[in-house]
Order: C-alpha cells, then structure tokens, then sequence
C-alpha cells in the first residue's frame, strides 16, 4: 500500500465498494423483478375457441338472420353471401341484445341498427363484421379471430 | 445506507438504540430468532405467489402444483423455496428453542414469552402439517387420513373437532377447502399475530438475555444501525443459500389423488411428525397419537416454571450450572424424539 | 468491513439468481396440446414430437395421448409423467384395456354398435384359452367332457348368442390340479395366449392384449417402441404365435420348429404343413373373419366352434354359388372396414362376398363377368378367381373339408 495517500484513498475504497455493494442490490432486485414478471405472465387457462362450424349452408336459406350464441354472432344470409356481426359490444364488450329494429346494448344502453351501424349510445365503432366461409361440401364455418 | 442517527426510519426504530455486544454474537444466539422472523417473510411472499396458480379443488390442486413446477416460468424456484424456507423455519424454530433452554433465556421476566414461542413452533408445524396436505399427491394422503382420524380419536370433543378441522364426514373437497383457509389464512393470522406480540416481549422484556451490567465483563454494545446491518447480511445470504438449495433440490411432488390411486406398501408421515408415527406404532391412537405428544409439550412449557432457573449474573452465556437441569431434560427428549425418528424409518414390517 | 461483507454476500445473491436464471433457460420449451376429445391441454409432446402417428384412425389432435396411455399430461418431469400411464408401454393389456380402448365412446359397449371389440377378444378362445386347457384336462382326467370350465382369466358373459357360447369361465390354477400332466402344461405351455408374455427370441416378438395383434412387432426387437396400430395385420405377426412348432402331449414339451426359411413359402406354415396357394399368398387376415380371429362375443370351449371359414366360402360349390351382398347404404360394415384399410375402393352398389354368419369378406369384389377380385389387406395385391360351379373340379359335395381340396390343390414346397 502506498502510505502517501492516506484519507483520500480511504474515501475511494469505501465509496467503490458502496456503490458495488448498491450495484449487486440493484442488479439482483431487476434479476428478481423480471423472474416475478415472467412468473405472473404465464398463462394457463387455453386460448378460446376461434373457429365455430355452423353446418350445412342449406340451414340457412337466403335472407335469414340466425343467432349463434356460442360464438357470441348472428349470421346473415345476404344475397352477396354469407356475413356475420359480433354480439360483443365495441363499447365495453357486454353481449348485445337483439330488438326489433337492431340490436341495443344492455350495459350501457348503445344501439345499432340491423347492419350493425351505430345509432346511438357510447359505443363509437360499429359492431364486428365477422368472416364467414364455406368449405368444398357446402359447410359454414364461422372466423371470430 | 446513510442514517441519521436523530431520526432512525422506522425499521430502524424497531430495534433498541444499542445493544450489549457480546449477546449480539452470532456464536451467541446462532441468529436463529431472526432467521426465524425473516423465513416467515419469505415464505408469505412465496406462499403469496402460488396463490396465484394453486387450484384448492380435489381434482385441481394437484395438477395447479405440476403446471407451477413445470409450466410456469421460475414456478419450480418458487415452490422449492417455499418448501425448503418451511423446512428449514422449523429446524431454526427448534434450533432457537435450544438456545433459548441452553443459555436459560427462559427465566422471569421472559417465561411468558418462552410460551410465546412454544406456540409458535406448534403453529410452524400446523402450517407445515396443512401446506404438506395441500399437495393433494399420492405422498399425503395417508397422512391426511391419519392425522384427521387423530382428532376423532380425542374423548368427547372428537367428533366436534373432526367436523370442525375436516368439514364432512371424511377429508374430500370440504377438508382441502378448510386446510388451504387454514393454511393462508387462519394460521398465518395466528403466526404473525403472535410472532409481533413475541418480537414485542423482547423488547420489553429487555432484549436479548444478558447479565446484569456489574456482572458483565465486557461492557461494549452495538448500534441499531449495526444490528440492522447484521440482520441485513444474514437476510441476503439466507436468500443466496435458499435458492442454491431450491434450484438444486425440488420439492416433494407424486401422482394426484384420484380414485382408485394404488396404495401405498407403507405410507410415511411428514419428517416433524414421524416420531408420532412411531409412537402410533405401539397401541391406542389418544394415548400415543395425541396424549403423549401434548405430554411433550407441556413438558417443554413447565420447564422455566418446574425446574431450576439460572441466577440473573448467569444469563448471557451457553449452559450456566443453574439451570442444568433443565438442559438435561432438553437433551434427553431431543435424543428421544431422534430415536422415535429413526425407528420411524425402518421398514414395517421389522419390529417395532 | 461490514460493508465489504455485504458487498460478497449480494454478490453472491446476484449469482445464485443468475444461476436460476440459467437453469430456468435450461428448462425445456413446453409443447402444448389440445385435444379436441378431451380439453384439457397436455404436454407429452415436449418430449414425444418425434413418435410417429398410431393410425390415421387415431390422430394425436383428436385424441392426444393421455386420453388412451393415462400419465400426468402437465408434467415435464418423466418419472412423474409416466407414473399413472396404463400398463406401461402398452395401454391395451388386458388388464387396463376397458380404461384405455374402451369406455363408451370407443372399442367397448354393445354387438348392435358394433362397438363391442374388448368384450369379443376378452372373451375370445385367443384371449381364455379355454380350448386348450379343457382339452388337456380333459384328455389327462380332470375333467369329465370337452366343455370347457377354466380359462387363464375369470370370465362371465352374460349375453349368449351361439348354441355352443357358455356363461362364464373360472381361472385355471395349476396349484389346484393333481394331475402332474395337467400341471406340466401350466408349466411349459401358457407362452401363447393374449395376455401372456411371449417367449424370448424375435420371432415370437409380440405385445400383448390388443396389440397382439394389432401393433406388428414381429421379427423385431422388442425393446425398441413400436407406435403403430393397424387392421392390415401381416401373416408374420399371426406367427408370433402360430406355426411356431409343435406340442409333445406325453413329455408336456414344446419343441420349436427348426427350418431357417427364406422365403415366404417355406417360412408362413411349419415344414409338415399341406396347404394350397392361397393359404400361402394370402396373409392369414385375408381369410379369416372378424368372429374367427376376435371372438363373436361369446365364450366358447374350443376353436372349432368359431373357425369356419372355408374354401366353399369364397369359392363355392360345383352346385352353389358362394354367397355374396350388395352394399346398399354408408353405413355397411363393409364400406367402414375399407375405410379403415384402402386396399380396395368399395363404394355403394357394390357386390361383396359374405360367409354363412353374414360377416362381409369387405377386400373382395364380385365381377362384371361373374369371377371376383380379391385384394391382400397386408399386401395390396390384386388377385382375381372364378367360382367352382361350372369348371373341371372333382369335388364331392359331401368332402369340404380343406384336406379334400388340399387332395388336388396342395403345394409341393
């Protein structure tokens, strides 16, 4: 050691050796914090249903306006094909209610008309279109992804 | 780090301003109380965060405790720490004990605060007892079983009991339902609950046991601020040892239960509670599954209030002549209590 | 001091989580599956991804692989993962095959589902070899007449549908019997039924229970895993067991056949054997019926009472015509079993072979000019016949039997 330096050497060690001891703190609560968030992003319930085969097209003659609550849609035969509207509000996601003239949203009171457009409430977005295909043996099947 | 010495944090005010150095000696206390306190934080925050996937439901649980030691990023980290910090709070707990008797710690004022700590060893070892049957495997349910059956066999108030700690007629989905709000709930009320009141008596019972001042030969004390630092270091390198241990050494983990599950050719307790499997061995369940172990325990809390207690200028220091016998009586029931252990190992069907 | 204390041991909490890190890193990545059968995700593919399919009948994103060998599908750990799966590498041993091919939806259930496979093997003379042990018992006096009491396995059938189908079977145990003969065949001869064991050597190389039959392991090496299950059922596999040599009924001594064959002629039946050219092109499968190999659900005493297939079947009589069914609707058994095995395109309108019992021979097809083709269901090979009425057969209609045709049609090996 070289005795020339004397509190001033002192006063460098303890301050490296502070801000070591403040850098391994600091560095093993981030090693900690990113484990604690890749423990609490994991995901164990399964991704939901995305695709729905809703039988023959023969089911659904032209003009109808079917309901499919287990894919939250209703499916419309139009003359240009098949189409279906997402009952999930664009709102907040409640499962909108059919009405006579449309649909309306039973949370927070937004209507939509038979094309899904908005007619009032807070709902801003029109209400999904959703694609809907048909296989070589004419079966529908229905995309909510 | 920088502390003010006229406005301490509050951490800081927890402890006493000084305390007497020798007493504050690792090979003096062996720091167990402490590492006690601090095992009990980790694992609430452990225990905290497999709440996030444990599944109380008979067809569930054991299944949320495979998907978190094998499908969750750090869930095996997670739960082996939670199960090796409950080991090892346990053996601490009786660590401390050891100390406590050896070094006659136990004397007045403190003998209230010796039951304190008898209860709370008991409650470790029911939160031990019901985090073990929470696995809902293969390994535990025998001890469930058995451990239950237990509360049955207790005159008059057996029936009553079971009902109470089972929620049914036989463990199933009403029994895991009660063990896991014991277990995250009601016990670790209890624990913490008592442990402040505890930490408290302490405190005001004067802190670590020492000698009167004119009996003491070294009259040197620490600061709060060195202590906290003290504690900070045994914290740190009792994490960096637990997760060496967990990363090294999984957890116990078995098939789940489900019907028709095989039975087990012998089926084993819990390590803390073999010695009662043994005693289980030799005849009536009251007498040897329950009598004999309460017998234990007011054995061990007779002990500053029946034997000798050490003068006042003996304290501070490992077995001083006045309370011989009590750390006489202390070595013998730990060497029995091994002993039942060991016999609890050998096979069944080797007597006894 | 203290603070340099401090420092090391944060240094090494900065380690130990470093460590976990990297032994989080280490952990294999999960491969899900969702089974569209049973929801519930399982992870056997973390480590399986390279088995290959069991059968187009079978695909693992319908069925998964929990759903027929048991196991932990959450876990990753292979001994906790393997600890609940179902007779250890073979799910269909008969002892778990209700719970692994069975169960309502699948191989167990009622004759008119035409859902009953476990109760027909399980009850099959393959399965109880009852046959041979009521006739060892009875020909060394244990028994009184030919009707068989015992089988390797307790058995009850509570549904008779032949004349000749018995109620149930007890177990035969050796330890009960005082003849020594009877006891010797208990020693030296229960190598060959569908639960028993094969004995050691690659020829007799077969699973047992179900796959037995259906997994083709012959000639192989057992130890290697075989993941297949198929209906296109080679000659070999029937061999495992079958042709295998001979019994000495005096000494109870089973002396393995000991030619070295090279090629299929000399190697399908044992070097004493008659047999025609079809007996030896065709593999055994290709003649002999689902009742006759499976059982036809009731428990029987000896195999002649559910062997009857005959030459006349396919070939008829100089007076008969054999007999035969068009297939009228989608749902004919015939057009499912060619589904399942391609070698021949059947489609409705179709006119197959059936046998007296009305089983359909579904790899067979009657001609625009009469004659018929014929389609080897391990082999694919087409081969076309005529049937007898109307050509120079010398058959007597009172000698059907296959050494009356094996008098003109045998092969000289």
């Amino acid at each position: 050691m070289n005795k020339k330096q004397g509190p001033v050497s002192k006063l460098h060690r303890r301050d490296f050796i502070m801000v070591a001891l403040k850098g391994t703190l600091g560095l093993s609560s981030t090693l900690g914090l990113i484990g604690l968030i890749r423990f609490l992003g994991y995901q164990s319930d399964p991704a939901p249903q995305t695709e729905f085969e809703l039988g023959p097209a023969s089911n659904f003659p032209p003009g109808s306006r079917t309901p499919v609550p287990e894919a939250q849609a209703v499916l419309y035969h139009m003359p240009a094909g098949f189409i279906a509207l997402s009952l999930v509000c664009p709102h907040l996601g409640c499962v909108i209610n059919s009405v006579e003239q449309g649909y309306a949203c039973p949370c927070h009171g937004s209507r939509f008309d038979a094309q899904g457009q908005v007619l009032n409430g807070p709902a801003r977005e029109p209400m999904r279109v959703l694609r809907v295909e048909q296989t070589p043996g004419g079966q529908l099947i229905l995309y909510t992804g | 780090m920088k502390a003010n010495p006229t406005r301490p944090s509050f951490f800081h005010h927890l402890h006493p301003p000084t305390i007497p150095a020798p007493q504050a000696r690792f090979r003096y206390t062996l720091g167990a109380g402490g590492l006690s306190v601090y095992l009990v934080l980790l694992l609430v925050i452990t225990g905290i965060l497999e709440m996030f996937f444990y599944v109380p439901s008979p067809g569930e649980a054991a299944e949320s405790v495979q998907t978190l030691a094998f499908l969750v990023p750090y869930g095996w980290l997670v739960r082996n720490l939670h199960y090796w910090a409950a080991q090892l709070l346990v053996v601490v707990a009786i660590i401390h004990l050891l100390r406590v008797v050896f070094t006659g710690a136990y004397a007045p004022p403190r003998r209230f605060n010796y039951l304190l700590g008898l209860a709370l060893l008991l409650l470790s070892l029911l939160l031990d007892f019901t985090g073990y049957v929470l696995r809902w495997d293969e390994g535990v349910q025998w001890a469930l079983v058995a451990g239950t059956n237990l509360v049955k066999s207790i005159p008059i108030l057996g029936e009553g009991l079971y009902r109470l700690v089972v929620g049914g007629t036989q463990p199933g989905p009403a029994a895991l339902i009660r063990f896991y709000a014991w277990h995250i709930f009601g016990l670790t009320l209890a624990l913490v609950g008592v442990g402040a009141w505890h930490l408290f008596r302490v405190r005001r019972d004067g802190g670590i046991a020492v000698p009167p001042p004119e009996a003491r030969r070294d009259a040197s004390r620490i600061s709060r601020f060195e202590l906290v630092r003290r504690e900070a270091l045994a914290a740190i390198l009792a994490t960096a040892v637990l997760i060496v241990v967990a990363s090294i050494l999984p957890a116990p983990i078995a098939p789940p239960i489900r019907e028709g599950s095989p039975l087990a050719a012998e089926a084993r307790a819990p390590w803390f509670f073999l010695w009662v499997q043994q005693l289980l061995k030799w005849g009536d369940p009251f007498i040897f599954g329950v009598l004999i172990p309460v017998m234990v325990i007011v054995l061990l809390a007779g002990i500053p209030y029946w034997l000798p207690n050490p003068r006042p200028d003996e304290l501070g220091r490992w077995f001083p002549a006045g309370n011989r016998a009590a750390s006489l009586l202390l070595v013998i029931l730990v060497i029995i209590l091994l002993l039942l252990t060991i016999l609890a190992l050998s096979p069944l069907s080797t007597f006894p | 001091m203290q603070t340099i204390r401090l420092f090391l041991a944060s240094l090494l909490l900065c380690l130990s989580l470093l460590g976990a890190a990297w032994l989080q890193s280490r952990q294999p990545r999960p491969v899900s599956l969702l089974p569209t059968l049973t929801g519930q995700v399982e992870y056997c593919l973390t480590c399986h991804a390279d088995l290959p399919e069991i059968s187009p009948s079978h695909p693992v994103e319908t069925f998964g692989c929990v759903l027929c060998h048991g196991g932990e599908r959450l876990a990753l750990d292979a001994d906790l993962a393997h600890s609940t799966m179902r007779g250890g590498r073979n799910p269909s041993e008969f002892a778990v095959v209700e719970a692994s091919c069975g169960s309502g939806d699948c191989h167990s259930g009622t004759a008119q589902d035409q859902r009953d496979h476990i109760q027909r093997a399980v009850t099959s003379v393959q399965g109880t070899y009852a046959g041979a042990i009521a006739s060892i018992r009875f020909t060394y006096g244990a028994q009184s007449d030919q009707t068989a009491r015992l089988g390797v396995y307790p058995v009850q059938d509570d549904h008779l549908t032949t004349a000749t189908g018995l109620a149930s079977l007890g177990t035969f145990d050796p330890s009960q019997e005082s003849s020594p003969s009877v006891k010797a065949f208990a020693d030296y001869c229960l190598d060959c039924h569908l639960s028993a064991e094969p004995l050691p050597g690659a020829q007799y190389a077969r699973l047992t229970g179900c796959a037995a039959c259906h997994t083709p392991t012959a000639n192989t090496d057992l130890d290697q895993p075989v993941h297949h299950l198929t209906t296109a059922i080679p000659y070999t596999q029937c061999n495992t067991c079958h042709n295998r040599g001979n019994y000495d009924l005096r000494q109870m001594q089973f002396h393995p056949r000991t030619d070295q064959p090279v090629d299929r002629l000399h190697d399908y039946y044992q070097p004493i054997a008659q047999f025609v050219r079809c007996e030896w092109t065709l593999d055994c499968v290709d003649c002999h019926t689902r009742f006759e190999a499976m059982g036809d659900g009731d428990i029987h005493s000896n195999k002649k009472e559910i062997q009857y297939i005959q030459c006349r079947t396919c070939h008829g009589t100089l007076d008969e015509l054999p007999l035969t069914r068009t297939i009228a609707g989608q749902d004919d058994l015939a057009l499912r079993m060619a589904f399942l095995n391609p070698v021949i395109d059947l489609k409705v309108g179709d006119t197959v072979l059936v046998t007296e019992q009305g089983e359909p021979l579904w790899n067979t097809r009657q001609l625009a000019d009469g004659a018929f083709e014929l389609f080897g269901k391990a082999t694919g090979q087409r081969f076309t016949f005529r049937p007898v009425m109307g050509t120079a057969c010398e058959q007597k209609l009172d000698q059907q039997e296959s050494r009356d045709c094996h008098e003109c049609h045998s092969v000289k090996r």
